[in-house]
């Protein structure tokens, strides 16, 4: 009796087509089936479409197509500024959702969200690139470092009200290398909430590793699909023969 | 019909997903009118408690809804917040005052000694307490998806369910007419719609 282990598919959506992170090459495998529905424990989809004043309708068709199909939770996020693009991303079919940028640039934004849907519907997602032995905050998708420490942030955005913590290792990301795990154990030591760690998975052994690490509670991937025949269930059953507790 | 209450917090798409999924029809709406045409009341959530009450308030939602649920009888589901939100009151960002149609209060879950995270996020065994029409067919345990920084302290006999983090807590009760569950059944794959489809077909 307790609480399992998740495993979390991270989808980038390009104005509504799915696309693989690495080099942000399309992938037109754009399928409900692509994520296993019956396995996945939750999605997270984030909207990379660009311009000034992004439509993103393309994206909340996608995120209402995804609600309707997969009775499992769907965490949306990409640009999301003010509890008016909450509103809309959630109106689509998300059920919390994910900011980044946002948050650096209006840390109140975290709060906002947090009095008015609940702490757990927020999360923060923290970009984190190696400088030292310490970890910077990205912004604007990686693109920007910010000067933060990301361990600093993450206590910071508990403080404000965020519900759990998605960590990034920018350079990992696309790598298939691994978890960032040092990266992982430092901000899930840090806070008491849930974290959620993404950047690397390229086997089901990095998400063996990465749940090694106390207070890690789900691992995300997005391009693992891609490259693999595997599903999600073979990456269950693999997490449960090393007695981690999921959902199988 | 199914009338899903919209008082603007709702995951309200999600809900009326996997009504339509089951084969029944579902309207989302904040009019008395409409809800009072429905079979059946879906009070759905993901939310803060002081603004699920205020917005149900503002929406001039509290005496039409005592109505259909305490005098008309009308079977109700709430879902997360709005299984809350059917409790006398909640200490969530201050304190508020419920629907008051089954007793307890809403307090924050404490970590305990094993320095548990808050938020309770993810896939969790129910466990039932009692007998109930919602968990026909439901295996026992069986894993349900929970999202709360807060739980429901309530009685024995209103309790029908119960999940383990750092203690047992509420996770679905029962009461007459008036049923509700802590953990999300329109997010929790086929055991979640199972539920769902018990109440809609014998509730």
């Amino acid at each position: 009796m307790m609480l399992r282990k998740r495993v979390i598919t991270v989808l980038t959506l390009n104005d509504g087509t799915l696309f693989r992170t690495k080099l942000f090459t399309p992938d037109y495998r754009y399928t409900l089936n692509f994520v296993d529905a019956w396995s996945v424990d939750e999605i997270v989809m984030f909207d990379v479409t660009r311009g000034d004043t992004p439509d993103r309708q393309k994206f909340f068709d996608a995120v209402s197509n995804f609600a309707q199909s997969c009775f499992v939770p769907i965490a949306v996020g990409g640009g999301i500024r003010s509890l008016d693009d909450v509103k809309r991303y959630m109106d689509a079919g998300g059920d919390k959702v994910v900011i980044n940028t946002g948050a650096l640039e209006r840390p109140e934004l975290i709060s906002e969200i947090a009095e008015t849907y609940g702490a757990q519907c927020v999360v923060l997602s923290i970009d984190a690139k190696r400088d030292g032995d310490r970890f910077d905050v990205m912004s604007h998708s990686g693109s920007q470092t910010t000067g933060r420490d990301a361990v600093s942030w993450a206590i910071e955005g508990e403080k404000l009200g965020a519900g759990e913590i998605l960590i990034t290792s920018i350079e990992r990301d696309g790598a298939l290398q691994g978890y960032d795990l040092e990266l992982c154990a430092a901000v899930a030591d840090a806070v008491s909430l849930p974290v959620q760690v993404l950047g690397g998975c390229g086997n089901w052994k990095h998400m063996v590793s990465a749940f090694e690490i106390p207070g890690v509670s789900a691992a995300c991937t997005q391009n693992i699909y891609h490259f693999t025949e595997q599903s999600i269930s073979s990456a269950k059953k693999f997490l449960a023969s090393k007695g981690h507790p999921v959902r199988v | 019909m199914i009338g899903i209450i919209d008082y603007g917090l709702g995951n309200l798409r999600s809900v009326l997903g996997a009504i339509e999924k089951l084969g029944f029809q579902g309207t989302i709406s904040s009019e008395p009118n409409d809800l009072s045409r429905a079979d059946k009341l879906i009070l759905p959530g993901v939310g803060a408690f002081g603004d699920g009450i205020k917005n149900l308030k503002s929406r001039g939602l509290i005496d039409p809804l005592n109505d259909l649920v305490t005098k008309q009888r009308k079977p109700i589901l709430g879902i997360c917040l709005g299984f809350q939100l059917l409790s006398e009151g909640s200490e969530e960002y201050g304190d508020h005052k419920g629907l008051g149609w089954i007793p307890g209060q809403v307090k924050r879950i404490e970590p305990g000694p094993e320095q548990l995270r808050v938020p309770h996020v993810g896939w969790n065994d129910f466990q039932q307490t009692r007998d109930s029409i919602l968990f026909d067919d439901v295996p026992d345990p069986a894993l349900f998806y929970f999202v709360h920084s807060y739980y429901l302290d309530t009685d024995a006999n209103t309790t029908v369910g119960t999940c383990t983090y750092a203690v047992p807590m509420t996770a679905a009760v029962q009461r007459g007419n008036v049923f509700g569950t802590q953990f999300h059944p329109e997010k929790s794959q086929q055991h979640g719609l199972t539920v769902l489809k018990n109440f809609l077909e014998r509730a």
